[in-house]
């Protein structure tokens, strides 16, 4: 539900990148120069395409001449008209051939550039943390790998092949044009570069419009992805009118600004072909005296004509070509705009991590604040947690337990020397093996719209049934799977959507425990669980987890008991730390929470100092 | 939803189970579907004024298109440079008396008003193709973004029953790029009008000239015909691949973008990569497929004209030399022919896009038919202007899947202004009895009742801006915190908006992040902790200020803390107002009169916490659980298997593990 503030945010983001207003400037064409590295990779077909092009252009250029002298032949009163008709046959064959061959090839590389681009962006997103993600937004994201490598693609598709033939076109037929009337032809030269500079020109002004354009697809498509994706809350609120208000809003502002670039370029192809027709005014007037004077014959004033098309019709396309190519350069701005975003988190292992795990934790003085953010969300933590140990964290909603356990896997970047795994640096170990062996169960349960085995087992599908059911059976989900018909493979919706809450948490909790991984961290796992569920869930883990090490988060006082250590978090630090008994001794934080949490009879008064200590 | 069949025989009045296969895979595509046209000239006729000008204009500038090769042609080469071969007979459409009068009226040679008239001719021609342009753009662009809004509508009403099924990257496409590609088709489907005009123009002019030469030209028409044919028959897959491939790639793009944590964690980054290269792979394989076809098709149009240039100069030249037609006049034929052939080649080159448009066109209309809506009721009862909040279940049957009841013979009321809990151990089918009183799905008459009034004769909007809903997997949008409370909604201010985050203590969080009420949340809330997005999901409801306000697990993220703070806050809010909260956690559900116990579908326990406890069932079961220490609650828990399925026996056997005594203090794992 991208709102006005929000949206014009996001233009100012853009407009980092690319100067803005009416006014474009020769920079913006120059965001093409980034796709040279990728077609580099073509160059062979391209090499080949453009010496494909320029026969093309050279046969058509032959045409008129075959036009020529039939017409003159007829004039003449001595007719000869097989021989041309036969040499345009001839030339037309070759032409055909050879620019089925160009152009596929043409298109080709279009389209394996695309693919290229597609396959980069993925894998460029996919590394991304959370300062990406709160600057892109889903819909945004997947505008730019539909809508502008799209333009991409017609870019090197057609407005490439346009230019190149433009170049041959025009100088082909000007040679033909000189070889036979030199001096028409000097009169024809001068509108050119005028028509070219103006054509440059216009297709930078087209720039911001296009960029616009592009901006507003962007956020039709984020619109009605978030909405679809909160459909049930909109409709639980009876918010659809007022969405659909606001979506037509977006609609007509997106339209518009369509419509705005739609009329510039419908003005570019307004003055393009006016300022070409100076052209076949001169042939008419200058042309035709010359045949009233005998100096030139009807036939060549006839291929004049025919070599016209050969000039003018690239000139009158350049204004499509041109609004293609900027619109090109504007996708390629959006490109590689994402694709400029540096990963926050660097996979650069180093060679002298152990082989395996321990599970031996320290946090040292970690202090953390995200991206954006005006508060720490960490302040000084430290930590240390041996191997095999069982860990608890509790707080205040948003005291920064969720932050701690990201820390450790490094969703989040932390800095160099405050996480240590083993001994060594969490950044020295590589990405992939850290994650491994340092498994966190996510609080916001989130499962892909496919089977439950797949979700289950989505880190290495590969896996037999068996420790399946054995991870299931750890997340207490064994006995509702077997409820489904279609046990494991129920296809689960979107975001599991049809699964109870409970249901859902407990599969992302057989998807963390599948990894049987050294250390365990378990951020809020159960609390959609029942407490029956969840005793039964952790009585299985005791067993599982014996001898490895555990983190888990709860807002429960009857789950962090299980703890060997439990820390209570506030503001971003540690407010309190030790075993379940000694906490109870110090009759803080932790001892209040126990006391309300378990006993439900106690007086209103007691209650009400508890709260009021609680709440400071 | 689907029929149910119970053990006991219920009266079932469901719609049919649905097919939702359409909507994953693509349809079939067929050729040219012309009523899918006329459907969409529908949303074109608001706006039938502009389009009839804009066709107007291209008519007029394709007739002026055609009059630049007559002046050239039998104007110029003929009257002024060949004058003695004139014949007087072709039809010039006066161009040549109109030259003449030019050059009586200004003075000059012919050759020179030939000039002025053909720069006349051009200019006119370019201003009225500039008003074809944006006509035609402004009324196609304000059509479709009407079809476009009109969609989201339809969208915005589908059932839950529907998202359940279909996902949102599959539809979401219909609402961007399916109208796109029709935006494409209209505006080339005027340019199309555009060349078919000169195209008709021309072969007039050409018929009166020469009748002979004309057919050799009309020749060209069958050959292409054949072409496009074979072209079509080729490609008719090929569409459907590349148009079901670009779609999975999407669909796996916008799933992995919003796991992307899970994708990370898990390690999957090389298998999705993998994945999504394949189906990346798919359609360049699709797409190169399409190009072999349509270069060779393509190319070959544009050589029909060359061709036909032969074939002119032949025959035609025979014909000037026996003085049936004019030198100029075979020179018009020559540049007549490319007018003529382009409407050939641009229908080849309109025909990827007509082709794209029409399947995209069908997917559109098929969202917008899906009649797939929640029974609205055909008189509708008016809720009163206060509710009392009377609540009644009377032998609720209900499941989401044919033969997969989930609610089995549930009864219960609420009496106006009772707080009641259901708790129950989770896929109970709690959250399934908030889903049916807000009307998510719909269920038989004469089971659910608000004031006595049944539900089902109640429009689904009146229920549901009665009824709040916190719902167990609420939505955190992109926008602003304020936003994000009021939801736009114009009934609500900020201040009540305010009111509400003070009410479930989320005012302190709040105001210390950067912009307070305006910060700005990242889509889904990926910038708060879980615990305050959830805060904001609950004073959205409260805002709306509803008069029966129902919580599902509302607070299962929430610190006891400011769990309690809330309650204080509701326990003045909610007097004399029905509520149902759902909770795992019996801390919440303290101050509830009454408690329902769900268990796998049915009502087990019913009444008050004393009543339950002193039953001695699962209600106290749960209660010990949470409330007595570890070692009672073990030892209850094996005392009681019958009443729960999950027995949590093995704790008891878990004691003697081995563990070392250091390790269990006080219970360690
Ligand atoms: N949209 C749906 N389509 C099909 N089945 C569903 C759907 N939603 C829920 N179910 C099934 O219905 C049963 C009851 O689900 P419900 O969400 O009502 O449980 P719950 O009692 O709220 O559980 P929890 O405490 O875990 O939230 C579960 O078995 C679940 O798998
Ligand atoms: N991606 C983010 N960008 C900016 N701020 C964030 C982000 N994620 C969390 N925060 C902020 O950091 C603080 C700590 O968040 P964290 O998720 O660690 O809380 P938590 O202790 O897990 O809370 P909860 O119990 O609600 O899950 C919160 O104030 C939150 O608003
Ligand atoms: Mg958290
Ligand atoms: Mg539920």
């Amino acid at each position: 539900m991208p709102n006005g503030a929000h949206r014009q945010a996001q233009s100012a983001q853009y407009a980092g990148t690319a100067p803005r207003g009416k006014q474009g400037s020769f920079r913006d064409l120059g965001h093409l120069r980034r796709l040279f590295p990728y077609i580099r990779h073509y160059r062979g077909p391209l090499v080949i395409t453009i010496i494909g092009f320029f026969l093309i252009r050279f046969f058509d250029g032959t045409v008129p001449l075959f036009i020529k002298s039939a017409v003159d032949s007829i004039t003449e009163g001595e007719p000869s008209l097989m021989l041309p008709a036969l040499g345009i046959f001839a030339v037309v064959t070759c032409r055909y051939l050879l620019f089925v061959f160009s152009r596929r090839l043409m298109r080709r590389i279009s389209i394996a550039l695309s693919y290229d681009l597609r396959k980069r962006l993925y894998r460029h997103v996919q590394k991304q943390g959370p300062s990406f993600f709160n600057k892109y937004s889903t819909g945004d994201i997947m505008s730019r790998s539909i809508n502008d490598i799209n333009l991409v693609r017609r870019l090197v598709a057609f407005a490439w092949v346009t230019i190149m033939t433009f170049v041959f076109s025009v100088s082909i037929a000007l040679i033909f044009m000189y070889s036979l009337s030199p001096s028409l032809t000097l009169f024809v030269i001068p509108p050119l570069p005028v028509v070219a500079l103006v054509a440059f020109k216009m297709s930078r002004t087209l720039f911001p419009y296009v960029r616009e354009q592009q901006i507003a697809m962007g956020q039709v498509t984020s619109y009605v992805q978030e909405n679809l994706n909160g459909i049930r809350t909109i409709q639980a609120m009876s918010q659809e009118e007022v969405e659909i208000q606001r979506f037509s809003t977006v609609s007509t502002e997106y339209a518009d600004l369509v419509f705005r670039a739609t009329r510039f370029r419908a003005m570019m192809n307004v003055v393009m072909p006016l300022m070409t027709t100076a052209l076949p005014v001169i042939i008419i007037g200058y042309g035709g005296s010359l045949v009233i004077s005998g100096e030139i014959s009807v036939g060549t004033f006839t291929a004049f004509f025919s070599y016209l098309l050969m000039l003018t019709g690239p000139v009158r396309m350049i204004g499509m070509t041109l609004s293609n190519l900027t619109t090109g350069a504007a996708g390629t701005a959006r490109l590689f705009e994402v694709l400029d975003y540096e990963p926050e988190i660097r996979d650069q292992p180093k060679a002298n991590v152990p082989a395996s795990i321990e599970g031996h934790l320290q946090i040292k003085g970690l202090s953390y604040s995200y991206p954006g953010a005006n508060r720490s969300a960490l302040e000084n933590i430290s930590i240390d947690i041996e191997a095999g140990e069982t860990i608890a964290f509790l707080g205040r909603v948003g005291c920064g337990k969720s932050t701690i356990l990201k820390s450790l896997v490094r969703l989040i970047d932390t800095p160099e020397g405050t996480v240590l795994l083993d001994g060594h640096d969490i950044r020295d170990y590589p990405l992939g093996r850290l994650r491994q062996d340092v498994t966190l169960i996510l609080q916001d349960p989130f499962l892909f719209s496919d089977t439950l085995r797949l979700n289950v087992t989505y880190d290495d599908p590969s896996r037999m049934d068996e420790p399946i059911w054995t991870a299931t059976d750890a997340a207490s989900l064994s006995a509702s799977i077997r409820e489904f018909p279609m046990q494991l493979a129920t296809i689960v919706g979107e975001r599991g959507i049809t699964l109870s809450g409970g249901q859902k948490q407990r599969a992302t909790l057989a998807r963390g425990l599948i990894r049987k991984a050294a250390v365990l961290a378990m951020d809020d796992c159960f609390s959609s669980v029942d407490t029956e569920t969840e005793e039964e869930i952790l009585a299985g883990l005791k067993r599982l987890r014996k001898g490895k090490t555990t983190l888990l988060i709860s807002h429960r006082v009857s789950t962090a008991r299980h703890a060997d250590r439990i820390f209570i978090i506030d503001g971003g630090r540690i407010v309190e730390s030790g075993s379940h008994a000694e906490l109870l001794r110090k009759g803080g934080y932790y001892a209040d929470l126990e006391a309300i949490q378990s006993n439900q009879d106690q007086d209103r008064q007691r209650k009400a100092k508890l709260l009021h200590d609680l709440v400071e | 939803m689907s029929d149910q069949t119970y053990a006991t025989p219920v009266p079932q009045s469901s719609p049919p189970q649905r097919d939702y296969s359409a909507f994953d895979a693509d349809l079939t595509g067929q050729a040219f579907n012309f009523q899918l046209f006329a459907r969409l000239l529908r949303w074109l006729r608001p706006y039938r004024l502009t389009v009839a000008f804009s066709l107007l204009f291209i008519l007029l500038a394709a007739g002026l298109a055609v009059m630049l090769p007559v002046v050239t042609g039998l104007v110029v080469i003929d009257n002024i440079l060949r004058p003695e071969s004139v014949s007087g007979e072709e039809p010039d459409f006066g161009m040549t008396e109109l030259t003449y009068l030019i050059s009586d009226v200004s003075g000059y040679t012919p050759l020179i008003a030939a000039c002025i008239l053909y720069l006349a001719m051009v200019t006119a021609q370019a201003g009225i193709m500039y008003l074809h342009r944006i006509t035609l753009a402004s009324s196609v662009l304000k059509a479709l973004r009407d079809l476009r809004v009109d969609l989201f509508s339809t969208l915005e009403d589908k059932p839950s029953s529907f998202y359940d099924r279909v996902a949102v990257g599959r539809v979401m496409t219909r609402v961007t790029n399916d109208i796109e590609s029709l935006n494409e088709l209209l505006t080339g489907f005027g340019m199309l009008v555009g060349e078919f005009v000169p195209f008709f123009v021309a072969l007039f002019l050409m018929g009166a000239i020469s009748p002979s030469l004309t057919l050799i030209v009309l020749f060209a028409i069958p050959i292409a015909a054949v072409a496009t044919y074979f072209f079509r028959m080729a490609m008719r897959d090929i569409f459907r691949l590349i148009r079901n491939s670009v779609s999975a790639l999407n669909q796996y793009l916008q799933e992995n973008l919003i796991g992307i944590q899970v994708v990370q964690l898990s390690g999957r980054e090389g298998m999705n990569e993998e994945h999504y290269g394949r189906l990346n792979h798919d359609n360049r394989r699709f797409e190169f497929q399409a190009i072999n076809y349509e270069t060779l098709y393509h190319s070959f149009n544009e050589s029909l004209a060359s061709i036909a240039i032969g074939a002119i100069i032949w025959f035609g030249g025979g014909q000037v030399v026996q003085d049936e037609i004019t030198l100029g006049a075979m020179i018009l034929f020559i540049q007549l022919i490319t007018m003529m052939i382009m409407p050939i080649v641009g229908l080849g080159e309109q025909f990827n896009v007509l082709y794209r448009a029409m399947a995209s066109g069908e997917r559109i209309f098929q969202a917008i038919d899906w009649d797939e809506r929640l029974k609205e009721p055909e008189h509708p009862v008016e809720l009163p202007p206060r509710l009392r909040g009377e609540i009644e279940l009377r032998n609720v049957h209900f499941g989401y899947n044919k033969g997969e009841p989930v609610l089995k013979d549930v009864s219960f009321n609420i009496r106006p202004g009772e707080k009641l809990a259901i708790v129950g151990p989770t896929g109970s089918g709690k959250s399934t009895i908030i889903r049916l009183l807000a009307r998510f799905y719909d269920f038989d008459d004469d089971m659910i009742f608000l004031d006595g009034i049944d539900l089902n004769q109640i429009r689904s909007r009146d229920l549901r801006r009665r009824i709040g809903v916190v719902l167990q997997d609420f939505h955190i949008f992109s926008g602003t915190v304020r936003d994000n409370i009021m939801l736009n909604n114009p009934d609500i201010s900020p201040q009540q908006a305010e009111q509400a985050a003070r009410t479930v203590n989320a005012d302190g969080f709040i105001r210390q992040l950067a912009d307070g009420y305006d910060t700005h949340l990242a889509e889904r809330g990926q910038n708060l902790s879980q615990g305050q997005r959830q805060l904001l999901a609950f004073a959205r409801v409260l805002a709306a200020d509803p008069e029966i306000l129902v919580l599902d697990e509302a607070t299962a993220s929430i610190d006891t803390a400011t769990e309690l703070v809330i309650q204080d806050a509701l326990h003045k809010l909610t007097e004399g107002r029905s509520s149902i909260i759902i909770a795992h956690r019996l801390q919440t559900i303290q101050e509830c009169d009454r408690i329902l116990v769900l268990h796998h579908g049915v009502v087990r326990e019913f009444g008050t916490h004393e009543e339950l406890i002193k039953k001695q069932g699962i209600y106290y079961t749960l209660h010990e659980l949470q409330f007595q220490d570890g070692a009672i609650a073990a030892e209850l828990a094996g005392a009681d298997t019958e009443e729960a399925d999950s027995p949590v026996e093995q704790q008891a056997d878990d004691d003697d593990d081995g563990t070392p005594p250091s390790m269990r203090e006080p219970d360690s794992f």
